[in-house]
């Protein structure tokens, strides 16, 4: 499986696509079929609903709509995360106020910005369309940008100290070294985490696009909007109908994008000391098992060549300039930072006028019911946890050592795991309606599949990239003096998976925190389901007419003191020790 | 000595670290000086401070007391009369050989076609030529090195730092690559004019240096300054080499 050896570089392998013959022929194959089955599939719709072809004729223009909102929210969240790992690496005063900031940020579910922002926006515009735009699209922005900003810091923190010796004493500086060093040794984990910010996006995008606040309804047109109707009528072909347009737009953006991308990305990864070791198959390249598409791969790759002469003379240019003033970057960096510290700060001071406005009155009522019913959500969030490392664990293991293993899973996995759950809220409620309606506990199985499938996919794929990340040599090492069963878990894999466990446990109940809004109240087929939980009193005060202010802010208050304090006092200690013990050198 | 001032003067060079407020001492007063012409090696056992001294010659860290200085002026990580090879490697993994070479040319803003040529011709010089666009994880380790003997050659420094640059290669390839070196120092039209290399082998040094600083203990203290005037090219087997190698064996034992 790994490159051959010899002079074939990676480019030369992404410009070339130079595949096996008979892989080529199948992907070929496969293409056609594909096209074959999407035009059947879409003419077999037509003729069974024909009342619906307008609909299904909306349905490019609504995923256009969806798509527009995540480039803009990817682009803002780009540009901060970048920002962010700078300003971070260059001072450690920045570093001392943002990483903390950041961190906070990070714990504060998704949601619990969205009334805050909700105000801010609507009020600023005066209820035109263009504020409610700005909150759905502020709101996915939240969702992508701490964990890329995270992802750049520490690519930028674990560049390999002779690395940056060498840049110094070369005399790489300001926008030279940003091209040279900062962004290509960032580029692998940007694209990574760019690619869960994406699935991330996916999520709130869909629960955002309809939302009720000011005593009405609002509707964004969209993918999201389209599915959620369909559920509130509990109309099953056009849920399908979305679901599916909505899994064949992630999944194509996946393809044309991401994994020409990531696959890009491959040659950004550090790995310079040592010997040469067989290239193994990063986590990055996802989809290897889809037909390759090859005529529209080249014609984009065709399109996108003037952009990449344009960006080299621009470079070129900026180099100049830069030599002129060699302050820019970092003077860029802040305003930058700045621009996204405003916004969190008005945001913020929106909040904290709400929280005084709180304390001026008397608490609700509903108030005291709060402790138990975070604890409710909360051990419905273990549990999700225990079911998803019951099986992931021993799933990444496997996958991310056998080829085979991968082979055959990974197309499951990762058709699954592209689908935002929050998507797929009708089917899992119909399926558990189906299941556990006799005993009257459908809603809780709901809430609980929608944890389980909020968080699982964090813990799987991180635990395959930690799997994968064992160097060859340890590998062979294991092997040459016969580590075996129980041995190799407890000597290299258990040890080696430590630091991805923990990290992806953080994401992943930071998704399930996430998903408690939309998981424990649900609008469906006319009828509300719904449990007792954080996320339903969330909901509840959101969606009231009017809204319950004073609630929402204590709901929220709640989720952030939960999450910090098991940020705090567990998984932070906890990854502390790990890195200090289990970390795999690179060097 | 020589009566041309000194190129390199490293005085009385102190390092110390603080961990948890306790002052960790790893280079005490080390003082030497290095002419043009010369080839210094630094030798000492591992962990006696000789690559945290080699990064406070080049400039990329600061001595706790003491200063460095370069032709008389306080020394500077990017200054362009110094070049510096790294144990490591350390080769942008994301560059081709031949922009790793220019990557320094590339920092002085020289155009592109000018770096370019230079970088092939020092590519040349130590036997690359083919490779150019090639990335280094395709390179062996000896390659590798190549590679970064061409990036520190095509600044055209005055003055070549290298840090244990043949520890992590085969001896037969850290053989070559030793001879290539030689050839490169005496040669005049090709830099460096001078040679710092910090190694823990006794006999690499014997084998390359005119002149070897001996540092030994912890914290790292200058034991003595030896001389070597062994003639050139040396052998390995006369006993006259053997000898300076036993003698430096035993100052540090």
């Amino acid at each position: 499986m790994g490159s051959p050896p010899g002079t074939r570089s990676p480019t030369e392998a992404v410009n070339s696509l130079r595949p096996v013959p008979a892989e080529m022929s199948g992907g070929r194959l496969h293409g056609r079929r594909l096209a074959l089955a999407v035009l059947v599939a879409s003419l077999a719709v037509a003729i069974a609903f024909p009342q619906q072809i307008s609909t299904i004729l909306a349905i490019p223009l609504l995923a256009a709509f969806s798509l527009g909102r995540m480039v803009a929210a990817y682009t803002l969240a780009v540009a901060f995360s970048i920002g962010v790992g700078l300003a971070a690496t260059s001072s450690r005063r920045a570093a001392s106020v943002l990483l903390p900031l950041l961190d906070v940020l990070q714990s504060i579910p998704i949601f619990g910005f969205f009334p805050a922002a909700l105000v801010f926006f609507v009020s600023s515009f005066q209820g035109h369309p263009i504020g409610l735009e700005l909150a759905v699209v502020f709101l996915i922005f939240t969702s992508m940008a701490w964990n890329m900003a995270f992802g750049v810091y520490e690519s930028l923190t674990t560049i390999p100290r002779d690395l940056e010796a060498a840049a110094d004493s070369y005399g790489l500086r300001g926008w030279l070294r940003f091209r040279r060093v900062t962004f290509p040794a960032v580029m692998p984990k940007l694209v990574y985490n760019s690619m869960l910010s994406w699935s991330n996006g996916w999520y709130f995008l869909v629960a955002s696009e309809v939302f009720t606040a000011f005593g009405a309804t609002h509707v964004r047109p969209g993918l999201g909007a389209f599915i959620a109707e369909a559920g509130i009528t509990g109309a099953a072909d056009r849920i399908a109908l979305g679901i599916g347009a909505l899994a064949a737009v992630v999944v194509a953006l996946d393809v044309l994008v991401w994994r020409p991308t990531s696959l890009w990305a491959e040659r950004f990864r550090l790995e310079t000391t040592g010997r040469q070791v067989a290239r193994v198959p990063g986590p990055y390249e996802r989809l290897k098992w889809l037909p390759r598409f090859l005529p529209i791969r080249t014609a984009t790759r065709a399109r996108l060549r003037p952009v990449a002469v344009a960006w080299r003379r621009i470079s070129a240019r900026i180099e100049k300039v830069y030599a002129v003033h060699p302050d820019v970057l970092r003077r860029l960096a802040v305003i930058n930072l700045a621009m996204f510290l405003a916004i969190f700060a008005v945001v913020g001071i929106a909040g904290l006028a709400a929280l005084i406005a709180l304390l001026a009155r008397p608490l609700p009522a509903e108030a005291q019911e709060i402790p138990i019913a975070a604890l409710h959500s909360f051990l419905r969030l273990l549990a999700a946890y225990g079911i998803a490392l019951v099986w992931t664990v021993p799933i990444a293991a496997w996958v991310g050592r056998s080829q085979r293993a991968s082979r055959f899973l990974t197309p499951f996995l990762e058709v699954f795991a592209s689908l935002p759950a929050a998507a797929l809220l009708p089917a899992i409620l119909g399926i558990s309606i189906v299941i556990a309606s006799a005993v009257g506990l459908e809603a809780q199985l709901a809430a609980l599949l929608i944890a389980l499938f909020s968080m699982q996919w964090y813990l799987l794929f991180n635990l395959i990239a930690g799997v994968r990340s064992i160097p060859a040599d340890v590998e062979e090492a294991a092997r040459a003096f016969g580590l075996r069963g129980r041995t190799y878990w407890k000597r290299l894999l258990f040890p080696a998976l430590v630091p991805s466990l923990i990290t992806g446990s953080i994401t992943a109940w930071g998704a399930g925190w996430n998903a408690l809004i939309v998981s424990e109240y649900i609008l469906f087929g006319q009828r509300i389901y719904r449990v007792t939980g954080v996320g339903a009193m969330l909901s509840e005060a959101t969606f009231a007419t009017p809204p319950n202010a004073s609630l929402i802010l204590l709901t929220v208050l709640t989720m952030i003191v939960v999450v910090v304090g098991m940020n705090k006092l567990l998984w932070r200690p906890l990854y502390r020790r790990a890195s200090a013990r289990f970390r795999l050198e690179v060097e | 000595m020589s009566p041309r001032p000194a190129i390199l003067e490293v005085r009385d060079v102190s390092r110390s670290y603080f961990e948890d407020s306790r002052e960790v001492k790893v280079l005490d007063v080390i003082r030497f000086e290095e002419w043009e012409g010369d080839f210094v090696c630094v030798v000492g056992p591992s962990g006696c401070g000789k690559s945290t001294l080699l990064k406070i010659i080049v400039g990329l860290d600061r001595p706790t007391s003491g200063e460095v200085l370069f032709e008389g002026r306080p020394m500077r990580a990017d200054n362009p009369q110094v070049a510096m090879v790294f144990q490591s490697f350390a080769l942008f993994p994301w560059l081709t050989v031949e922009q790793n070479v220019a990557v320094g040319l590339e920092a002085r803003h020289e155009p592109a076609d000018e770096a370019g040529a230079l970088a092939r011709k020092y590519i040349e010089a130590v036997g690359l030529d083919g490779f150019e666009n090639a990335f280094p994880r395709e390179l062996s380790g000896g390659m590798k090195q190549r590679v970064g003997i061409a990036r520190a050659l095509a600044v055209e420094p005055l003055l070549l730092c290298m840090d244990e640059p043949f520890y992590a290669l085969d001896s037969l390839t850290a053989q070559t690559l030793k001879d290539e070196i030689l050839q490169l120092w005496s040669n005049p039209d090709l830099p460096p004019k001078a040679v710092l290399m910090v190694t823990h082998s006794i006999e690499e040094a014997v084998y390359l240096a005119d002149r070897i600083i001996v540092i030994a203990g912890r914290p790292g203290r200058m034991i003595a300054e030896v001389d070597i005037d062994l003639p050139r090219p040396r052998n390995r087997k006369e006993p006259e080499f053997y000898g300076w190698v036993d003698e430096i064996y035993s100052l540090i034992v």
